[in-house]
């Protein structure tokens, strides 16, 4: 028979994604195996074949893919498939397909899928992209609900009550009694001024013995501390413990959209992070600090558990960590005396990235305001060592590469550390930038802002579009690569007991973070949480919204993947490594972690590009 | 349509009035391969989709140029298993060129009438025909098997015209000029327009539009084969 006879078939085939891709003999072949099925709505759900699966395309029709759960995945029309994940995880189907309107499918046989994907890259791409996708949906659809994780949105109220910053006191009680809040928002030109609680009203009105009369400006509390609507509710009941304060407006681009409560945080539960902070912050001694930290591992196992996001639980994680800072930067100053000026504790690396996860080791430094002279320097001396020791004592050890505040070479004045920084960005020695590069993934845990402010501002001042610097260090990030040759191994070794396993952070997150750091530094941008940066490179156009969204979902799914190993190996008395076996992967999260480190090959391509090209 | 043990039996006389030579036999066997599939459902039995071209309307004077076979099986439609046949004609393919976009060139593959009805014979050998207008194409091979064999065979078919006619009688009360058309037939199960025609193409076109007719009549698993057969001689 000739092959142009199934044109009508052919033709379908060639016009709809992705099988336009295939050559011309393909197309024919694919035709010619084709098994025509018809669906009517009235049989509900597709029959699935488990003994020979096969892919669903659709020729009319709808149909609607949902989980053993009942939840929608999928809906899938004209030109579309399914079926594809049984296919490319050789899992059975769990999946149901229900009919929601008459029509036909092509049914193509594995063995032919198999063979197509083979024979053509773009082919095998849309399914591998398509599956990946298929699985971030059902992720998406069953995270949990975690306090810790959940957004300020969700239980803040929508409809500020707010009042204009000339109204009296007694207009604002006023407003206050018929909306039955405890608290008003004052605004100016639309601008949040302040704000005005009950407390105010007694302590700074009535016990002032003014009368009605008195305007709110006097009384409000200025510029009040305001949390992001998409913010983490751990994040603002953080700021209310360290504030004092109950009441938070929330205020996204300058704009005033709500109010969250300390009692809108407690009614939404009390979670387990927060009471472990507030257990940080109440201990008097170290001793009793040391105690509380034994549960760090725990909250991880549980974060873990419940299927937060990485990104998240780093987060989290590291305000632990900063927590625990404070409070041991706090004890010890009240053992030594007040501190004879101001200084910033500096976390590095993963605590500065917030990015913190198990068995993570010590990276700090001092920042003096001026120069110390004898006595600062042996009070800081004192300080710094029993801060670190007591890092030590509660699980972070020390650093093995010394980078830690008690080494008195990182615990310097302002303008020692500008020198020190501007060194390495204007005389770059690449072995030099290697060890450097965690420096600049750095954040204040304790201390005055502006004097952290003002060396991060020199650092960028010379980091920004400096070539020579910021091609040695993507050259630097570019001598590691993602493990993709591991998954060729990997397929021709079927069971894969040979290999010994992938490094989740060298080969992987690490690569994203130098990625986004280079990005970071060369446009000024002075984020430090690798996702924080690539959102903002992409706001500002640096990096396309397309590879942007990608490498913040390799990112997570990286790191989500290194954090579900661990918590497998610390449940199963293993050793805890950043090292993943890929026999104890499913099939189909070994294709999206080959995904994820397509994703990362590519960002470093780009980096290549754009950085070391003329050197 | 008619009872399964009736159809059994015009089998059974068909055969005993049949001389015993080697063509016999052979019509004899296609024919009692037929019989097992009357009481089996839709969905078990073997079918096969079928469209013949015409060189004209009249079985006598026109003659077949090609002939489309596709099975259905299990309710699905196995392309893999689909046939194509050209057929040489005497004279030219004339006027119905035009419809049917065969050029003579394109015959020159072709088997001779006789070659081609031992081949549709063995092709079909076990499944019950499917056509849409069928009497018309049973009509056709019978003629045709007359002059190659000398006598005709008692042919079960199922005919979707025939089912659309019924179904649309029942919705409607009347029939409109040109409704039960393949091509109106299969708008009314919203099923794909196939540009162009070839014997092929509406062989799949008819099975298609048959398993949409059977799913709306109660569903593949439910439908008798003997409750939709007619029967040609």
């Amino acid at each position: 028979m000739n092959a142009s006879e199934l044109q009508p078939i052919e033709q379908f085939l060639q016009t709809h994604a992705p099988f336009d891709v295939l050559c011309a003999a393909l197309i024919a072949r694919c035709a010619r195996e084709i098994n025509i099925g018809y669906y009517a709505k009235a049989s509900a759900f597709v029959e699935f074949d488990p003994v020979n699966p096969k892919l669903y395309l659709v020729r009319s029709g709808a149909f609607e893919v949902r989980d053993p759960q009942g939840v929608l995945v999928d809906r899938v029309a004209e030109g579309e498939c399914f079926g594809f994940s049984t296919l490319l995880s050789g899992e059975k189907v769990v999946n149901k397909v229900a009919i929601l309107e008459d029509g036909l499918v092509y049914h193509i046989p594995q063995a032919l899928f198999t063979e197509l994907r083979t024979q053509n890259r773009q082919f095998d791409t849309f399914f591998t992209r398509a599956f990946a996708q298929r699985l971030r949906n059902e992720h998406k659809f069953k995270a949990k609900d975690l306090t810790t994780t959940s957004r300020i949105t969700n239980l803040m109220s929508h409809t500020p009550i707010s009042i204009e910053v000339n109204a009296s006191v007694q207009q604002a009680a006023k407003l206050m009694r018929d909306h039955r809040v405890s608290s008003v928002l004052v605004l100016q030109d639309q601008q949040l001024v302040g704000i005005l609680t009950d407390r105010d009203l007694r302590n700074r009105v009535l016990a002032e013995g003014l009368d009605g009369l008195a305007c709110v400006d006097k009384v409000m509390t200025k510029q009040p501390q305001t949390v992001a609507s998409n913010a983490l509710v751990f994040e603002a009941m953080l700021l209310m413990s360290e504030h004092n304060i109950h009441h938070l407006p929330v205020v996204d681009n300058q704009q005033a959209k709500g109010m969250v409560t300390s009692t809108d945080i407690l009614r939404s539960q009390s979670s387990q992070p927060l009471l472990l902070i507030g257990e940080i912050d109440r201990q008097s001694s170290i001793e009793r600090l040391i105690h509380v930290s034994k549960q760090i591992p725990v909250l991880l196992q549980n974060l873990i558990s419940a299927d937060a996001r990485a990104e998240e639980i780093g987060r989290v994680l590291t305000s632990v960590t900063d927590a625990l800072t404070r409070r041991l930067i706090v004890l010890n100053q009240q053992l030594l005396g007040k501190a004879p000026m101001a200084f910033c504790w500096l976390a590095f690396g993963s605590q500065g990235r917030q990015d913190q996860v198990a068995c993570s080791d010590q990276d700090n430094g001092l920042l003096l305001a001026h120069e110390p002279d004898e006595f600062a320097a042996a009070y800081f001396d004192k300080l710094t060592h029993a801060v670190c020791k007591g890092l030590d004592q509660c699980g972070y050890i020390y650093c093995p590469g010394d980078i830690m505040a008690q080494n008195p070479q990182w615990r310097l004045s302002l303008q020692q550390w500008q020198q020190k920084f501007k060194k390495w960005v204007m005389s770059p020695e690449p072995k030099a930038l290697m060890h450097a590069s965690i420096f600049f993934d750095m954040r204040a845990v304790y201390g005055p802002q502006t004097l952290f402010d003002e060396l991060q501002d020199s650092v960028m001042s010379h980091t920004k579009d400096n070539d020579i610097f910021l091609a040695g260090m993507a050259g630097n990030s570019l001598q590691q690569t993602p493990p993709l040759g591991f998954f060729r191994k990997f397929v021709l070794e079927r069971d894969g007991s040979e290999v010994k396993g992938m490094d989740l952070k060298h080969k992987g997150s690490a690569l994203i973070n130098d990625i986004a750091r280079v990005y970071a530094l060369s446009a000024g941008i002075k984020e430090v949480n690798t996702a924080k940066r690539i959102r903002a490179l992409m706001d500002a156009n640096i990096i396309n919204r397309k590879d942007a969204l990608n490498l913040a979902d390799a990112h997570e799914f990286i790191a989500h993947m290194r954090l579900a190993n661990q918590g497998y190996q610390a449940t199963n008395n293993l050793v805890v490594s950043n090292y993943l076996k890929p026999q104890d992967l499913s099939s189909l999260l070994r294709h999206q972690l080959r995904d994820a480190f397509k994703v990362v090959h590519d960002a470093q391509s780009g980096l290549k590009l754009k950085f070391t090209r003329s050197f | 349509m008619v009872n399964h043990l009736w159809l059994k039996s015009r089998f059974w006389l068909d055969s005993l009035s049949k001389q015993q030579g080697s063509h016999d036999r052979q019509l004899n066997e296609y024919q009692h391969s037929l019989t097992q599939q009357f009481t089996r459902s839709i969905y078990d039995a073997d079918l096969m989709a079928i469209d013949l071209e015409m060189t004209g309307l009249d079985p006598i004077n026109d003659q077949i140029i090609s002939i489309g076979l596709v099975p259905i099986s299990k309710g699905t439609i196995p392309l893999v298993r689909a046939q194509h046949l050209m057929i040489s004609i005497d004279g030219s393919v004339g006027q119905s060129a035009a419809v049917h976009g065969i050029v003579d060139h394109q015959l020159q593959d072709a088997l001779p009438i006789d070659a081609a009805m031992a081949w549709l014979l063995r092709q079909t050998q076990g499944h019950i025909l499917v056509a849409h207008h069928a009497p018309m194409d049973m009509a056709f091979i019978q003629q045709s098997l007359q002059n190659v064999f000398g006598q005709r065979v008692l042919l079960p078919f199922i005919d979707t015209l025939m089912i659309e006619k019924t179904r649309y009688l029942r919705q409607h009360g009347q029939l409109v000029e040109g409704c039960v058309r393949l091509g109106q037939s299969r708008e009314r199960y919203h099923l794909p327009v196939y540009a162009g025609h070839n014997a092929l193409i509406d062989a799949i076109a008819c099975a298609e539009l048959f398993l949409a007719q059977v799913s709306a009549l109660g569903g593949l698993k439910q439908i008798k084969c003997h409750e939709l057969v007619g029967l040609s001689k």
